[in-house]
Protein backbone atom coordinates (compact mmCIF):
# COMPACT_ATOMS: atom_id res chain seq x y z
CA UNK A 1 0.00 0.00 0.00
CA UNK A 2 3.39 2.20 0.73
CA UNK A 3 6.30 2.13 -0.98
CA UNK A 4 9.52 3.79 0.46
CA UNK A 5 11.07 6.66 -1.56
CA UNK A 6 14.23 5.51 0.18
CA UNK A 7 14.07 2.10 0.62
CA UNK A 8 17.50 0.42 0.38
CA UNK A 9 19.25 3.57 1.77
CA UNK A 10 18.25 3.07 5.52
CA UNK A 11 19.70 1.73 8.45
CA UNK A 12 17.40 -1.15 9.72
CA UNK A 13 17.09 -3.16 12.73
CA UNK A 14 15.68 -6.27 13.60
CA UNK A 15 12.66 -6.65 15.10
CA UNK A 16 10.48 -9.42 16.50
CA UNK A 17 6.90 -9.50 14.38
CA UNK A 18 4.45 -11.75 15.41
CA UNK A 19 6.92 -14.11 16.60
CA UNK A 20 9.20 -13.83 13.53
CA UNK A 21 11.99 -11.59 12.98
CA UNK A 22 11.49 -9.03 10.76
CA UNK A 23 13.61 -5.82 9.48
CA UNK A 24 12.49 -2.56 10.01
CA UNK A 25 14.07 0.76 9.34
CA UNK A 26 15.31 2.69 12.20
CA UNK A 27 14.54 6.25 13.08
CA UNK A 28 10.34 6.08 12.48
CA UNK A 29 7.51 4.78 14.39
CA UNK A 30 6.87 0.81 14.63
CA UNK A 31 3.74 1.95 12.59
CA UNK A 32 5.49 3.76 9.63
CA UNK A 33 8.06 1.22 10.01
CA UNK A 34 5.04 -1.59 9.20
CA UNK A 35 3.43 0.25 6.77
CA UNK A 36 6.23 0.61 4.70
CA UNK A 37 6.86 -3.05 4.56
CA UNK A 38 3.44 -3.59 3.66
CA UNK A 39 2.25 -4.96 7.54
CA UNK A 40 -1.04 -2.39 7.14
CA UNK A 41 -3.16 -4.91 9.35
CA UNK A 42 -2.21 -3.45 13.21
CA UNK A 43 -4.82 -5.25 15.32
CA UNK A 44 -8.33 -6.64 15.16
CA UNK A 45 -10.47 -4.57 17.06
CA UNK A 46 -11.79 -6.08 20.08
CA UNK A 47 -15.44 -4.77 19.86
CA UNK A 48 -16.10 -5.98 15.90
CA UNK A 49 -13.63 -8.47 15.43
CA UNK A 50 -12.52 -6.85 12.46
CA UNK A 51 -8.70 -6.32 11.28
CA UNK A 52 -7.82 -1.90 11.93
CA UNK A 53 -5.27 -0.04 10.20
CA UNK A 54 -3.88 3.14 11.55
CA UNK A 55 -5.61 5.91 10.82
CA UNK A 56 -4.68 8.87 12.18
CA UNK A 57 -0.58 8.38 12.83
CA UNK A 58 -0.27 11.22 15.09
CA UNK A 59 -1.71 9.53 18.86
CA UNK A 60 -5.16 10.63 18.72
CA UNK A 61 -7.09 7.50 17.18
CA UNK A 62 -5.71 4.56 18.81
CA UNK A 63 -6.22 1.47 15.66
CA UNK A 64 -2.87 1.13 15.82
CA UNK A 65 -2.85 -0.46 19.18
CA UNK A 66 -0.55 -3.51 19.75
CA UNK A 67 1.71 -5.54 22.32
CA UNK A 68 5.23 -4.26 22.29
CA UNK A 69 7.35 -5.60 24.90
CA UNK A 70 4.62 -6.71 26.72
CA UNK A 71 2.70 -3.37 27.20
CA UNK A 72 0.01 -2.24 24.81
CA UNK A 73 0.94 0.99 22.94
CA UNK A 74 0.38 3.36 20.00
CA UNK A 75 2.90 2.09 17.27
CA UNK A 76 2.68 5.68 15.97
CA UNK A 77 3.83 7.15 18.98
CA UNK A 78 6.41 4.22 19.55
CA UNK A 79 9.63 4.29 17.60
CA UNK A 80 11.22 1.04 16.51
CA UNK A 81 14.12 -0.55 18.23
CA UNK A 82 16.39 -3.48 17.89
CA UNK A 83 15.14 -6.14 20.00
CA UNK A 84 11.37 -4.81 19.76
CA UNK A 85 9.08 -7.47 20.80
CA UNK A 86 5.95 -6.82 18.78
CA UNK A 87 2.57 -8.89 19.18
CA UNK A 88 -0.67 -7.85 17.10
CA UNK A 89 -2.50 -10.44 17.94
CA UNK A 90 -3.64 -10.82 15.03
CA UNK A 91 -5.62 -14.32 15.19
CA UNK A 92 -8.07 -15.23 17.88
CA UNK A 93 -5.58 -18.26 18.89
CA UNK A 94 -2.44 -15.82 19.56
CA UNK A 95 -4.54 -13.90 22.11
CA UNK A 96 -3.09 -14.54 25.21
CA UNK A 97 -4.33 -16.34 27.99
CA UNK A 98 -4.12 -14.58 31.37
CA UNK A 99 -4.80 -10.86 30.18
CA UNK A 100 -2.27 -9.20 32.43
CA UNK A 101 -1.96 -5.63 29.93
CA UNK A 102 -5.66 -5.51 30.72
CA UNK A 103 -5.22 -3.78 33.78
CA UNK A 104 -4.25 -0.79 31.82
CA UNK A 105 -6.85 2.43 32.93
CA UNK B 1 11.88 13.46 43.62
CA UNK B 2 8.86 15.42 42.22
CA UNK B 3 10.73 18.59 40.32
CA UNK B 4 9.46 21.62 40.47
CA UNK B 5 9.73 24.59 36.97
CA UNK B 6 8.82 27.72 36.29
CA UNK B 7 6.87 27.22 33.37
CA UNK B 8 6.18 23.77 31.68
CA UNK B 9 5.28 23.85 28.39
CA UNK B 10 3.11 20.58 26.75
CA UNK B 11 3.83 20.32 22.74
CA UNK B 12 6.77 20.88 21.03
CA UNK B 13 4.96 22.26 17.76
CA UNK B 14 5.52 26.03 16.51
CA UNK B 15 3.38 27.34 19.43
CA UNK B 16 5.15 24.97 22.08
CA UNK B 17 8.51 25.66 20.56
CA UNK B 18 8.17 29.51 20.72
CA UNK B 19 6.70 29.80 23.98
CA UNK B 20 9.10 27.28 25.44
CA UNK B 21 12.54 28.98 23.21
CA UNK B 22 11.19 32.85 24.63
CA UNK B 23 10.97 31.52 28.22
CA UNK B 24 14.12 30.38 28.33
CA UNK B 25 16.10 32.89 27.09
CA UNK B 26 14.52 34.65 29.23
CA UNK B 27 16.27 33.20 31.74
CA UNK B 28 12.91 31.13 32.81
CA UNK B 29 13.66 27.00 33.84
CA UNK B 30 11.56 25.56 31.18
CA UNK B 31 10.69 21.96 30.79
CA UNK B 32 9.26 21.10 27.38
CA UNK B 33 7.19 17.74 27.25
CA UNK B 34 6.34 16.45 23.93
CA UNK B 35 4.56 12.75 23.31
CA UNK B 36 6.46 12.84 20.08
CA UNK B 37 10.19 11.08 19.89
CA UNK B 38 10.60 14.67 17.31
CA UNK B 39 10.42 17.57 17.91
CA UNK B 40 8.34 19.51 15.53
CA UNK B 41 4.49 18.93 16.05
CA UNK B 42 2.63 17.57 13.14
CA UNK B 43 3.87 20.84 10.43
CA UNK B 44 6.90 20.19 11.14
CA UNK B 45 7.31 17.06 12.00
CA UNK B 46 10.93 15.34 11.65
CA UNK B 47 12.12 18.83 10.50
CA UNK B 48 15.45 18.36 11.95
CA UNK B 49 16.00 15.25 10.34
CA UNK B 50 14.58 15.92 6.88
CA UNK B 51 16.37 14.94 3.62
CA UNK B 52 16.79 17.79 1.31
CA UNK B 53 14.29 16.11 -1.11
CA UNK B 54 11.75 15.94 1.38
CA UNK B 55 12.83 20.17 2.30
CA UNK B 56 12.14 20.80 -1.40
CA UNK B 57 8.78 18.37 -1.82
CA UNK B 58 7.27 20.49 1.35
CA UNK B 59 8.63 23.71 0.54
CA UNK B 60 9.21 27.07 2.80
CA UNK B 61 6.07 26.37 4.63
CA UNK B 62 8.10 23.14 6.06
CA UNK B 63 11.66 24.39 6.16
CA UNK B 64 10.92 27.38 7.97
CA UNK B 65 10.44 25.10 11.01
CA UNK B 66 14.06 24.71 11.04
CA UNK B 67 14.76 28.11 12.28
CA UNK B 68 12.28 27.63 14.96
CA UNK B 69 13.51 24.36 16.29
CA UNK B 70 17.39 25.70 15.77
CA UNK B 71 16.12 28.60 18.34
CA UNK B 72 14.60 26.08 20.49
CA UNK B 73 17.64 24.18 20.72
CA UNK B 74 19.46 26.90 21.47
CA UNK B 75 17.23 28.37 24.12
CA UNK B 76 18.51 26.00 26.65
CA UNK B 77 14.81 25.14 27.58
CA UNK B 78 14.95 21.37 29.16
CA UNK B 79 13.14 18.98 26.57
CA UNK B 80 11.31 15.45 26.78
CA UNK B 81 11.22 13.48 24.00
CA UNK B 82 8.37 10.59 24.44
CA UNK B 83 6.36 12.27 27.24
CA UNK B 84 2.94 11.42 26.77
CA UNK B 85 1.26 14.01 29.78
CA UNK B 86 -1.80 11.83 31.17
CA UNK B 87 -2.85 14.46 34.19
CA UNK B 88 -2.97 18.05 34.42
CA UNK B 89 -4.32 19.92 37.38
CA UNK B 90 -4.95 23.45 36.85
CA UNK B 91 -2.82 24.23 39.83
CA UNK B 92 0.72 23.38 37.81
CA UNK B 93 0.98 19.78 39.09
CA UNK B 94 1.09 17.44 36.33
CA UNK B 95 1.98 13.37 35.48
CA UNK B 96 3.35 12.04 32.51
CA UNK B 97 4.73 8.67 31.44
CA UNK B 98 7.87 8.27 29.23
CA UNK B 99 9.13 4.90 27.75
CA UNK B 100 7.11 2.71 30.44
CA UNK B 101 7.81 4.74 33.21
CA UNK B 102 5.36 7.80 34.86
CA UNK B 103 6.80 10.92 37.03
CA UNK B 104 5.29 13.97 38.69
CA UNK B 105 6.58 17.63 38.06
CA UNK B 106 4.75 20.68 38.85
CA UNK B 107 5.05 24.68 37.81
CA UNK B 108 3.77 27.70 38.32
CA UNK B 109 2.66 28.20 34.80
CA UNK B 110 1.69 25.63 32.35
CA UNK B 111 1.55 26.80 28.96
CA UNK B 112 -0.60 23.58 26.70
CA UNK B 113 0.48 23.62 23.31
CA UNK B 114 -1.45 20.43 22.10
CA UNK B 115 -2.67 21.59 18.45
CA UNK B 116 -4.76 20.43 15.88
CA UNK B 117 -5.99 17.35 14.70
CA UNK B 118 -8.16 16.11 11.64
CA UNK B 119 -11.96 16.34 12.25
CA UNK B 120 -13.06 12.69 12.53
CA UNK B 121 -15.81 12.41 9.95
CA UNK B 122 -17.77 8.89 9.44
CA UNK B 123 -18.09 7.40 6.30
CA UNK B 124 -19.80 3.96 5.65
CA UNK B 125 -16.72 2.32 5.02
CA UNK B 126 -14.09 4.61 7.35
CA UNK B 127 -13.06 1.71 9.14
CA UNK B 128 -12.23 -0.76 6.58
CA UNK B 129 -8.19 -1.00 6.51
CA UNK B 130 -6.79 1.49 4.01
CA UNK B 131 -9.02 4.39 4.73
CA UNK B 132 -6.72 6.77 6.69
CA UNK B 133 -6.74 10.73 7.14
CA UNK B 134 -5.01 12.67 4.58
CA UNK B 135 -2.79 14.19 7.28
CA UNK B 136 -1.85 10.88 7.87
CA UNK B 137 -0.26 10.07 4.69
CA UNK B 138 1.13 13.79 5.02
CA UNK B 139 3.22 12.60 8.47
CA UNK B 140 3.85 9.38 6.88
CA UNK B 141 5.72 11.17 4.18
CA UNK B 142 7.34 13.59 6.22
CA UNK B 143 8.59 10.67 8.92
CA UNK B 144 9.13 8.02 6.79
CA UNK B 145 9.50 9.06 3.16
CA UNK B 146 6.33 6.77 2.64
CA UNK B 147 4.06 7.71 -0.21
CA UNK B 148 1.00 5.26 -1.42
CA UNK B 149 1.76 2.67 -3.82
CA UNK B 150 -1.17 1.93 -5.08
CA UNK B 151 -4.62 3.84 -6.56
CA UNK B 152 -5.33 6.79 -4.27
CA UNK B 153 -8.80 8.66 -4.16
CA UNK B 154 -8.92 12.22 -2.12
CA UNK B 155 -12.12 12.97 -0.52
CA UNK B 156 -13.47 15.53 2.23
CA UNK B 157 -13.29 19.56 2.51
CA UNK B 158 -10.33 21.90 2.96
CA UNK B 159 -7.00 23.23 2.14
CA UNK B 160 -4.79 20.81 3.49
CA UNK B 161 -7.20 18.11 1.54
CA UNK B 162 -6.08 19.97 -1.59
CA UNK B 163 -2.39 20.19 -0.28
CA UNK B 164 -2.07 16.89 0.13
CA UNK B 165 -3.32 16.32 -2.93
CA UNK B 166 -0.82 18.32 -5.03
CA UNK B 167 1.34 17.13 -2.58
CA UNK B 168 1.01 13.38 -4.01
CA UNK B 169 0.72 14.79 -7.69
CA UNK B 170 4.26 15.78 -7.41
CA UNK B 171 5.43 12.72 -5.79
CA UNK B 172 3.97 11.08 -9.09
CA UNK B 173 1.09 9.49 -6.93
CA UNK B 174 -1.76 7.56 -8.73
CA UNK B 175 -4.62 9.22 -7.67
CA UNK B 176 -8.30 7.80 -8.91
CA UNK B 177 -9.79 11.26 -7.93
CA UNK B 178 -10.69 13.83 -5.47
CA UNK B 179 -14.01 14.14 -4.18
CA UNK B 180 -14.49 17.13 -2.70
CA UNK B 181 -18.13 17.88 -0.60
CA UNK B 182 -17.02 21.84 -0.63
CA UNK B 183 -20.38 23.21 -2.72
CA UNK B 184 -19.75 23.89 -6.32
CA UNK B 185 -20.36 27.75 -5.70
CA UNK B 186 -18.83 29.65 -2.31
CA UNK B 187 -21.20 29.46 0.35
CA UNK B 188 -22.89 33.17 0.77
CA UNK B 189 -20.96 34.50 3.77
CA UNK B 190 -17.31 33.38 2.29
CA UNK B 191 -18.56 36.41 -0.39
CA UNK B 192 -17.86 39.14 2.22
CA UNK B 193 -15.02 38.40 3.79
CA UNK B 194 -13.03 37.97 0.05
CA UNK B 195 -11.73 41.22 -0.21
CA UNK B 196 -10.13 41.51 3.11
CA UNK B 197 -8.27 37.94 1.78
CA UNK B 198 -7.10 39.97 -0.72
CA UNK B 199 -5.14 41.95 1.49
CA UNK B 200 -2.54 39.11 1.23
CA UNK B 201 -1.89 38.34 -2.32
CA UNK B 202 1.00 35.75 -1.03
CA UNK B 203 -1.52 33.36 0.49
CA UNK B 204 -4.14 33.63 -1.80
CA UNK B 205 -1.36 32.99 -4.63
CA UNK B 206 -0.25 29.36 -2.84
CA UNK B 207 -3.76 28.12 -3.00
CA UNK B 208 -4.55 29.28 -6.70
CA UNK B 209 -1.11 27.80 -7.74
CA UNK B 210 -2.19 24.94 -5.74
CA UNK B 211 -5.12 24.44 -7.76
CA UNK B 212 -3.77 24.87 -11.12
CA UNK B 213 -1.14 22.07 -10.27
CA UNK B 214 -4.59 19.98 -9.76
CA UNK B 215 -5.89 20.69 -12.93
CA UNK B 216 -2.95 20.49 -14.96
CA UNK B 217 -2.52 16.87 -13.79
CA UNK B 218 -5.61 15.71 -15.23
CA UNK B 219 -6.79 14.25 -12.10
CA UNK B 220 -10.75 13.95 -11.97
CA UNK B 221 -11.74 16.72 -9.73
CA UNK B 222 -15.55 16.73 -8.44
CA UNK B 223 -16.82 19.36 -6.55
CA UNK B 224 -20.48 19.09 -4.71
CA UNK B 225 -19.80 15.66 -3.99
CA UNK B 226 -22.14 13.75 -1.06
CA UNK B 227 -22.59 10.05 0.28
CA UNK B 228 -18.93 9.07 -0.01
CA UNK B 229 -18.47 5.01 0.95
CA UNK B 230 -15.41 3.16 1.23
CA UNK B 231 -15.83 -0.30 -0.25
CA UNK B 232 -14.33 -3.90 -0.08
CA UNK B 233 -14.03 -7.40 2.15
CA UNK B 234 -10.68 -7.35 3.86
CA UNK B 235 -9.15 -3.68 2.32
CA UNK B 236 -10.48 -0.71 0.41
CA UNK B 237 -11.20 -1.57 -3.28
CA UNK B 238 -13.42 1.20 -4.31
CA UNK B 239 -14.71 4.19 -3.25
CA UNK B 240 -18.54 6.00 -3.94
CA UNK B 241 -20.15 8.81 -3.73
CA UNK B 242 -22.74 10.62 -5.60
CA UNK B 243 -21.80 14.02 -7.81
CA UNK B 244 -25.36 15.70 -8.66
CA UNK B 245 -26.82 13.07 -10.58
CA UNK B 246 -23.56 11.18 -11.09
CA UNK B 247 -22.60 7.92 -9.02
CA UNK B 248 -19.00 7.70 -9.00
CA UNK B 249 -17.74 4.64 -8.81
CA UNK B 250 -13.95 4.51 -8.24
CA UNK B 251 -11.28 1.44 -7.59
CA UNK B 252 -9.06 2.59 -5.30
CA UNK B 253 -6.41 0.76 -2.96
CA UNK B 254 -6.76 3.73 -0.36
CA UNK B 255 -8.95 6.64 0.94
CA UNK B 256 -7.71 10.08 2.45
CA UNK B 257 -10.42 11.72 4.27
CA UNK B 258 -9.66 15.30 5.40
CA UNK B 259 -12.68 17.60 6.50
CA UNK B 260 -10.44 20.22 8.33
CA UNK B 261 -9.36 20.60 11.35
CA UNK B 262 -10.14 21.15 15.09
CA UNK B 263 -8.34 22.05 18.06
CA UNK B 264 -7.32 19.09 20.43
CA UNK B 265 -8.86 19.65 23.96
CA UNK B 266 -8.98 16.98 25.95
CA UNK B 267 -6.12 18.19 28.21
CA UNK B 268 -7.97 21.44 28.73
CA UNK B 269 -11.45 19.74 29.53
CA UNK B 270 -9.44 17.44 31.38
CA UNK B 271 -8.81 20.37 33.81
CA UNK B 272 -12.37 21.52 33.18
CA UNK B 273 -10.94 24.80 31.68
CA UNK B 274 -13.94 26.69 30.51
CA UNK B 275 -14.72 26.04 27.04
CA UNK B 276 -16.39 27.92 24.45
CA UNK B 277 -17.89 26.78 20.84
CA UNK B 278 -16.85 28.20 17.63
CA UNK B 279 -20.46 28.22 15.65
CA UNK B 280 -18.98 28.66 11.71
CA UNK B 281 -16.59 25.77 12.34
CA UNK B 282 -18.58 23.83 14.63
CA UNK B 283 -15.83 22.90 17.26
CA UNK B 284 -15.42 23.59 20.99
CA UNK B 285 -12.38 25.36 22.49
CA UNK B 286 -10.67 27.03 25.35
CA UNK B 287 -11.73 30.09 26.21
CA UNK B 288 -8.78 32.00 26.71
CA UNK B 289 -7.72 36.20 27.48
CA UNK B 290 -5.89 37.61 24.06
CA UNK B 291 -2.22 36.16 26.03
CA UNK B 292 -3.71 32.95 26.17
CA UNK B 293 -4.96 32.34 29.71
CA UNK B 294 -7.14 29.92 30.73
CA UNK B 295 -10.20 30.82 33.09
CA UNK B 296 -7.97 28.66 35.40
CA UNK B 297 -4.85 32.07 36.55
CA UNK B 298 -1.86 28.90 36.11
CA UNK B 299 -2.65 26.93 32.67
CA UNK B 300 -2.36 29.07 28.88
CA UNK B 301 -3.75 27.75 25.70
CA UNK B 302 -1.39 28.30 22.92
CA UNK B 303 -1.21 27.67 19.13
CA UNK B 304 -4.28 25.69 17.28
CA UNK B 305 -4.80 23.80 20.67
CA UNK B 306 -6.87 27.19 21.64
CA UNK B 307 -8.32 27.35 18.08
CA UNK B 308 -7.11 26.97 14.58
CA UNK B 309 -5.12 29.12 12.71
CA UNK B 310 -2.35 27.89 11.58
CA UNK B 311 1.32 27.43 11.69
CA UNK B 312 2.54 31.26 12.13
CA UNK B 313 0.18 32.13 14.15
CA UNK B 314 0.36 29.58 15.96
CA UNK B 315 4.07 30.73 16.49
CA UNK B 316 2.92 34.28 17.43
CA UNK B 317 0.02 32.86 20.38
CA UNK B 318 2.82 30.80 21.55
CA UNK B 319 5.39 34.00 22.03
CA UNK B 320 2.89 35.69 23.49
CA UNK B 321 1.62 33.40 26.04
CA UNK B 322 5.30 33.74 27.22
CA UNK B 323 5.40 37.11 27.89
CA UNK B 324 2.41 37.29 29.33
CA UNK B 325 3.90 34.62 31.87
CA UNK B 326 7.33 36.22 31.73
CA UNK B 327 5.58 39.58 33.16
CA UNK B 328 3.39 37.51 35.93
CA UNK B 329 6.89 35.47 37.26
CA UNK B 330 8.17 39.18 37.29
CA UNK B 331 10.79 38.57 34.70
CA UNK B 332 9.54 41.64 33.02
CA UNK B 333 7.37 44.73 33.66
CA UNK B 334 4.13 45.41 31.85
CA UNK B 335 5.51 48.03 29.76
CA UNK B 336 7.84 45.77 28.19
CA UNK B 337 5.81 42.74 27.40
CA UNK B 338 3.73 45.43 25.96
CA UNK B 339 6.08 46.95 23.98
CA UNK B 340 7.58 43.01 22.84
CA UNK B 341 4.27 42.29 22.19
CA UNK B 342 2.89 44.91 19.55
CA UNK B 343 4.86 43.69 16.78
CA UNK B 344 3.35 40.05 17.40
CA UNK B 345 0.38 41.52 17.60
CA UNK B 346 0.59 43.16 14.23
CA UNK B 347 1.94 39.99 12.70
CA UNK B 348 -0.92 38.02 14.14
CA UNK B 349 -3.65 40.34 12.57
CA UNK B 350 -2.04 40.24 9.37
CA UNK B 351 -1.41 36.56 8.90
CA UNK B 352 -5.56 36.29 10.22
CA UNK B 353 -6.25 38.35 7.48
CA UNK B 354 -7.29 35.51 5.09
CA UNK B 355 -8.57 33.12 7.52
CA UNK B 356 -11.98 34.27 7.53
CA UNK B 357 -12.66 33.85 3.51
CA UNK B 358 -11.22 30.56 4.29
CA UNK B 359 -13.16 29.63 6.87
CA UNK B 360 -16.14 30.35 5.69
CA UNK B 361 -15.68 28.89 1.61
CA UNK B 362 -14.87 25.38 3.67
CA UNK B 363 -17.23 25.79 6.82
CA UNK B 364 -18.88 22.58 7.62
CA UNK B 365 -22.24 22.22 6.35
CA UNK B 366 -24.82 20.53 8.92
CA UNK B 367 -26.17 18.15 6.02
CA UNK B 368 -22.40 16.84 5.85
CA UNK B 369 -23.56 15.41 9.45
CA UNK B 370 -26.60 13.41 8.65
CA UNK B 371 -25.45 9.81 8.57
CA UNK B 372 -26.68 6.76 7.74
CA UNK B 373 -27.70 4.51 10.81
CA UNK B 374 -25.71 1.75 9.77
CA UNK B 375 -22.49 4.05 9.67
CA UNK B 376 -20.03 3.26 12.63
CA UNK B 377 -19.81 6.58 14.96
CA UNK B 378 -17.63 4.99 17.53
CA UNK B 379 -14.67 2.88 16.08
CA UNK B 380 -13.14 1.73 18.70
CA UNK B 381 -16.78 0.30 20.74
CA UNK B 382 -18.40 -0.59 17.76
CA UNK B 383 -21.27 2.03 18.03
CA UNK B 384 -23.64 3.09 15.07
CA UNK B 385 -25.00 6.15 14.49
CA UNK B 386 -28.45 3.82 14.73
CA UNK B 387 -27.51 2.89 18.39
CA UNK B 388 -27.13 6.54 19.27
CA UNK B 389 -30.32 7.87 17.55
CA UNK B 390 -31.98 4.86 19.46
CA UNK B 391 -31.31 5.78 22.92
CA UNK B 392 -31.90 9.72 21.94
CA UNK B 393 -35.15 8.57 20.89
CA UNK B 394 -35.57 6.89 23.98
CA UNK B 395 -35.28 10.49 25.72
CA UNK B 396 -31.66 10.75 26.41
CA UNK B 397 -30.26 14.18 25.37
CA UNK B 398 -26.88 14.86 26.35
CA UNK B 399 -23.69 12.94 25.21
CA UNK B 400 -22.27 11.77 28.62
CA UNK B 401 -25.80 9.45 28.98
CA UNK B 402 -25.40 8.48 25.70
CA UNK B 403 -21.72 7.48 26.52
CA UNK B 404 -23.06 5.74 29.71
CA UNK B 405 -25.72 3.96 27.95
CA UNK B 406 -24.02 2.72 24.55
CA UNK B 407 -20.50 2.89 25.03
CA UNK B 408 -19.98 5.61 22.37
CA UNK B 409 -16.62 7.66 23.48
CA UNK B 410 -16.05 4.73 26.05
CA UNK B 411 -12.99 3.23 23.67
CA UNK B 412 -9.24 3.85 24.04
CA UNK B 413 -9.28 6.81 22.33
CA UNK B 414 -11.76 8.48 25.04
CA UNK B 415 -13.84 10.21 22.34
CA UNK B 416 -11.50 11.87 20.22
CA UNK B 417 -12.66 9.68 16.93
CA UNK B 418 -15.99 10.16 17.72
CA UNK B 419 -16.58 12.66 19.92
CA UNK B 420 -17.28 15.85 17.38
CA UNK B 421 -19.84 13.61 15.34
CA UNK B 422 -21.73 12.18 18.38
CA UNK B 423 -22.55 15.99 19.43
CA UNK B 424 -23.50 16.36 16.00
CA UNK B 425 -26.28 13.38 16.13
CA UNK B 426 -27.33 14.17 18.98
CA UNK B 427 -28.11 17.87 18.10
CA UNK B 428 -29.90 16.86 14.96
CA UNK B 429 -31.99 14.46 16.50
CA UNK B 430 -33.05 17.01 19.25
CA UNK B 431 -32.94 19.70 16.54
CA UNK B 432 -30.49 21.48 18.56
CA UNK B 433 -26.86 23.20 18.21
CA UNK B 434 -24.53 20.28 18.88
CA UNK B 435 -23.32 22.47 21.12
CA UNK B 436 -26.29 22.02 23.24
CA UNK B 437 -25.73 17.95 23.09
CA UNK B 438 -22.91 18.54 25.60
CA UNK B 439 -19.33 17.66 25.88
CA UNK B 440 -17.83 14.13 26.70
CA UNK B 441 -16.05 14.41 30.27
CA UNK B 442 -12.74 14.04 30.00
CA UNK B 443 -10.92 12.22 32.79
CA UNK B 444 -7.27 11.27 34.27
CA UNK B 445 -5.60 9.32 32.59
CA UNK B 446 -5.83 11.25 29.17
CA UNK B 447 -3.90 8.47 27.30
CA UNK B 448 -4.34 4.54 28.83
CA UNK B 449 -0.95 3.73 30.60
CA UNK B 450 -0.80 0.46 33.32
CA UNK B 451 -1.74 0.49 36.90
CA UNK B 452 1.71 -0.78 37.80
CA UNK B 453 3.17 2.96 36.43
CA UNK B 454 1.15 4.42 38.74
CA UNK B 455 1.25 1.90 41.30
CA UNK B 456 5.55 2.52 40.73
CA UNK B 457 5.38 6.29 40.08
CA UNK B 458 8.07 7.99 42.43
CA UNK B 459 5.57 10.88 43.69
CA UNK B 460 8.36 12.91 45.38
CA UNK B 461 8.47 12.22 49.75
CA UNK B 462 8.77 15.73 50.36
CA UNK B 463 5.08 16.44 49.50
CA UNK B 464 3.19 15.88 52.56
CA UNK B 465 -0.10 15.17 50.70
CA UNK B 466 1.16 12.20 48.68
CA UNK B 467 -0.72 10.84 45.87
CA UNK B 468 -4.00 12.31 47.27
CA UNK B 469 -4.13 15.57 44.05
CA UNK B 470 -4.78 12.56 42.36
CA UNK B 471 -8.11 11.73 43.40
CA UNK B 472 -10.56 13.58 41.73
CA UNK B 473 -11.96 16.61 44.46
CA UNK B 474 -14.94 17.62 42.83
Amino acid sequence: MFKDDKKNMRATVSVILDGRSVSLPEGMSVAAGLLGIGEIISRISPSSHKPCSPHCLMGVCYECLMEIDGVKRQACMTDVREGMVINRHLRTTDEPKEETHESSL
Amino acid sequence: MSRHYDVIVIGAGPAGLSASSSLAELGLDVLTLDEQSRIGGQIYRNVEAAPAESLALFGKDYSAGLELTRRFRDSGAAYEDCASVWQVNPDGKLCYSRLGSSKQVSANYIIAATGAMERPMPIPGWNLPGVMGAGAANNLAKEAGLSPSGKVVLAGSGPLLLLEASLLIKKGVSIAAILETTPTRPPVPAIPRAPQALLRADFLWKGISMLRDIKKSGVPHYKGVTNIRALGQKTVEAVEAQCGEETLHLNADMLLLHFGVIPNTHIFRQMRCRMAWKPGQRYWYPACDEWGRTNHERIFAAGDGAGVSGALAAQYKGELAALEVARCLGMIPEHERDTLAAPIKKSLRNDAFPRPFIDALYAPRPEQFAFEDSTVLCRCEHVTVGDVRKVVGEGVCEVNEVKAITRCGMGPCQGRMCGPALAEVVGAELSLSPEKAGLLSIRPPLKPIPLEEIAAMDLGADSPEGANWLLDKK
